[in-house]
């Protein structure tokens, strides 16, 4: 647009070269460990060891927990960005901010703020007995993990919601309730097949860090429950296998790519 | 928010309450005068004042901005020039080049953490400062790409052709008419960039070398064995400072509308410049004040100790420094296995290392460690107990490799306010009556130690079959249990989390002088005796200043302010003449006598295939939840 073709090339290369080197190159690195044992031969036993009963469970545990917590950020997440949309907030970015502004927190801190919180002879529960109400046993159990994966990507969630939803025009929700719809319908049928992108990007960014964290699930989860993420950061750094730990990463980007294709099909959607 | 409903409202509170009030806890915590998370000891300032002398802090809260500084610049500009330049590309190339882009953004950060870790062991690139800022660089690219893109593809080149027309040379053009439509775009994508970095643990984990931390992997090697409340007083600083920048640039924002009548495209630009400019000064203070504190300073006299956690008086290490003007980078880890997996893929990380028994052997016979050069060990020689040298040969033949540090065993620490049954065997930590009361050991060998000597097996088997029966008695207990943990159960015991935990000798007597409730048993059927000892790694780079070291904390004086800081039984004969205190000079759990000793075995390398198999079955243990 601002340059010719040559300038374009000359100008993008410093980047391309960039993103060959530390981008395309690395996981290339990944595949090569992922398919072959220790002595470089040929396998596909690193990616076939999901199967293994302690691997696959692992796999599945964190779906499962990365599903749930996907969903709960979303209904936490939708009503709030909506109300944020409808009542034009945050034109001058302060929303914006206070939702960034606990990320200046480091999140292993406000993780483990959260495990004070949830102990057994924790903050909550000293609160509790003295209200004279049951105590909550949830640290080291998947629920804490649950916990902790939506507060720390709630954020991630509403920032997309929060943009796809503000840039609804007003007057296609008023066209539609003069034509008779009722704000359920509305919402229906107008405001969330518009809010669809912003949905997807929302449901991705919480997804896929849920689906693979090992910090979150050690801190909540006592070490003693095992995500996918948390076999695959103990073959680098305890037993030190790169190629099985090689091979499990593969099967993770396995959804990393139906993730993308799914988004890319939707991109076109758009267009 | 003046127009919301109230159920709006309240609504927005309660989310804003869940979002901050982990915040607000950390806070809170800053004033605790108690260490522990799980009490409040009183209202102190004291970790404000000490957090200013702290430079393991300061200098990992260097290396975090100036990381976040430096890959967010040079993010911004790589992403800009790019997004510009991809205007005069066609659609294809564009898409093409977007879709790479994605990558980093949509892949899980173990993976990216990974694919780069796995980059530079290839290319041999030394681990630090270098390779996380080229990490963090790469993934923050996409975010300034993502917000610049579709600013830029809204953007009409009239005007800029106009001005070309006028005369103006490209590069002016572009600054007067382009940029600050821009602007927003790039300021919004820079500032999640910053952001990111800032807040990153799971790549720079992975990326990062000996001796560097950010505040990230500092706080995480801190979280298992209590956090220091200095940091809980620096995150309250930042956070406060954060705030105050943001308010201070709102209120100028207000001001400026109302005394000005500039367009409102100026308005924004400005703003958006102010904004620049006061972060940036904030930030320069800070640095300035860091620079000036000398946490900066590099020295080529250095020696890369890595050493268990909490295993050294840290005032021994200043003694050293101010003696020798040896620099000492000092990085520590949790289990034997996470201290192989460092050595194994990035030998010359560090010079001397701190393995027990089986892994000493495991090293030599891996052809890890260097053989040590009698000569320079003086004070060894003459204060080490040889009977110590005559038990180490079991794991280091002819006393070639290892010079041994400190000895103890394990055992149960039990909470005698919550045990009522007797403790003398192995079996109560399998008894439901004490379900989520019990703390097992997160480290392979002394984990299966327990049921192995419970079930009359030698604790150095490799008979798949005792394996299993082993692999099935944890796994029964495993419900049982509230955690596996290290150095956390310390912590846990002292704040009555738990009523029985597998632990240390020397840790119990700290416990029990922080926690008089506490009490320590070796039980009947027999326990582990282990012997952790100074090995210099293959090829150090720092081979002479190693045995520097290893031959200080030989010394009586220095071995004894270790033995007070640690309490573990000393191997140091003189140094043990010298302990003044009566009582834990003649204490059990420092010095267990013949009674107990002969009930304790040690734990022996069981080559790699053997390894392996306690590797494979600890995992099945962790996932049976």
């Amino acid at each position: 647009m601002f340059t010719n073709r040559k300038t374009s090339f000359v100008m993008s290369s410093p980047y391309l070269a960039w993103a060959l080197i530390f981008i395309i190159v690395p996981i290339g690195m990944v595949f090569y460990y992922g398919l072959t044992d220790t002595t470089g031969a040929f396998t596909f036993e690193n990616i076939a060891s999901i199967a293994q009963p302690e691997h696959s469970k692992a796999l599945w545990l964190a779906i499962e927990l990365a599903l749930i917590s996907t969903l709960i950020c979303f209904l936490l997440a939708y009503p709030l960005a909506l109300i944020l949309a409808r009542n034009k907030m945050s034109s001058d970015g302060i929303l914006t901010t206070l939702i960034i502004l606990p990320m200046w927190m480091n999140f292993l801190l406000r993780t483990l703020s959260w495990v004070t919180l949830l102990e057994n002879r924790g903050v909550l529960n000293s609160i509790l007995g003295a209200l004279h109400l049951p105590q909550l046993y949830i640290i080291n159990t998947p629920a804490a993990i649950v916990v902790g994966m939506v507060y720390d990507f709630l954020p991630f969630m509403i920032l997309p919601l929060y943009n796809s939803l503000a840039k609804i025009d007003d007057a296609v929700i008023n066209a539609a309730q003069d034509l008779g719809a009722n704000k359920l319908q509305t919402l229906w049928h107008v405001i969330l097949p518009l809010s669809l992108p912003g949905i997807l990007s929302g449901v991705t960014m919480v997804f896929i860090p849920s689906l693979t964290t090992f910090a979150i699930s050690t801190m909540m989860g006592g070490s003693k429950i095992l995500l996918i993420g948390n076999v695959i950061e103990q073959e680098f750094t305890l037993t030190y296998n790169w190629h099985l730990g090689s091979g499990l990463s593969l099967v993770l980007m396995v959804f990393i790519v139906i993730n993308m294709v799914v988004s890319m099909i939707s991109d076109q959607g758009e267009d | 928010m003046k127009n919301m409903k109230p159920l709006e409202k309240i609504y927005f509170w309660v989310i804003l309450a869940f979002m901050y009030l982990p915040i607000v806890t950390l806070i809170v915590l800053s004033f605790n005068k108690s260490k522990s998370r799980a009490h409040w000891g009183g209202f102190t300032f004291n970790w404000y004042i000490r957090l200013f002398s702290d430079s393991a802090i300061l200098n990992a809260l260097a290396n975090t901005l100036i990381i976040a500084l430096i890959a967010t610049i040079a993010a911004t500009i790589i992403g800009t020039v790019t997004c510009v330049a991809l205007g005069g590309l066609n659609r294809r190339t564009r898409a093409f080049i977007m879709g790479i882009t994605n990558i980093p953004m949509i892949n899980a950060d173990i993976v990216t953490g990974i694919s780069l870790m796995l980059l530079f062991r290839i290319l041999h690139f030394q681990s630090g400062f270098i390779t996380v800022l080229i990490a963090h660089i790469t993934f923050n690219i996409p975010y300034v790409m993502l917000s610049v893109m579709p600013r830029m593809k809204t953007i009409s080149p009239s005007v800029y052709e106009a001005a070309l027309d006028l005369g103006a040379k490209p590069w002016y053009a572009f600054r007067k008419t382009i940029l600050p439509d821009l602007a927003p775009a790039i300021f919004s994508g820079a500032l999640m960039a910053f952001t990111m970095s800032l807040d990153d643990f799971i790549i720079t984990y992975f990326t990062k070398g000996s001796g560097f931390d950010t505040l990230s992997t500092k706080i995480y090697n801190e979280i298992k064995r209590g956090i220091q409340p200095e940091i809980y007083a620096l995150s309250a600083i930042m956070f406060t400072l954060v705030l105050v920048l943001i308010f201070a640039s709102n209120r100028m924002r207000t001001v400026q509308r109302k005394d000005s009548d500039l367009t409102e495209k100026q308005i924004k630009f400005r703003n958006i410049r102010n904004v620049v400019v006061v972060s940036a000064a904030g930030l320069g203070i800070i640095y300035l004040a860091l620079l000036f504190g000398g946490v900066f300073t590099k020295n080529s006299n250095q020696v890369y100790v890595y050493n268990y956690g909490e295993y050294i008086d840290p005032e021994v290490i200043k003694m050293f420094q101010e003696e020798t003007g040896i620099e000492v980078v000092y990085d520590e880890y949790e289990t034997n296995e996470i201290m192989f997996a460092k050595i194994a893929s990035d030998p010359s990380s560090y010079d001397v290392v701190c393995p027990s028994d089986y892994m000493v052997s495991r090293m030599i016979n891996l052809d890890m460690v260097e053989p040590l050069d009698y000569e320079q060990l003086p004070n060894t020689l003459e204060h080490i107990g040889k009977q110590y040298f005559e038990t180490m040969e079991a794991f280091d033949p002819g006393n070639q490799y290892a010079v041994p540090y400190f000895w103890g065993t394990v055992g149960i620490l039990y909470n005698t306010n919550m045990v009522d049954d007797p403790v003398t065997s192995w079996d109560i930590l399998w008894n439901p009556k004490y379900k989520g009361e019990i703390l097992m050991q997160d480290s392979v060998r002394d984990a299966f130690m327990i049921p192995m000597i419970r079930n009359g097996f030698s604790i150095n088997t490799v008979d798949p079959a005792e394996i299993e029966i082993a692999t099935q008695d944890l796994i029964d207990q495993s419900p049982l249990v509230q955690a596996y943990v290290v150095d956390q159960v310390r912590d846990k015991m002292i704040g009555n989390e738990a009523a029985l935990g597998v632990i240390y000798s020397g840790e119990a007597l700290y416990c029990q002088w922080e926690n008089p409730d506490l009490e320590y048993v070796v039980p009947d059927e027999g326990s582990l005796v282990w012997f952790d000892s100074w090995v210099i790694t293959k090829n150090a780079r720092n081979k002479e200043n190693a045995l520097k070291w290893i031959d200080f904390l030989s010394r009586p004086e220095i071995a004894l302010m270790n033995f007070e800081f640690i309490t573990y039984s000393v191997p140091n004969e003189t140094a043990r003449e010298m302990i003044e205190d009566e009582e834990l000079r003649n204490s059990e759990i420092a010095f267990p006598g013949e009674e107990i000793l002969n009930r304790c075995y040690s734990e022996e390398y069981l080559g790699e295939e053997g390894e392996k198999l306690y590797a494979e079955a600890w995992k099945k243990v962790k996932s049976a939840n």
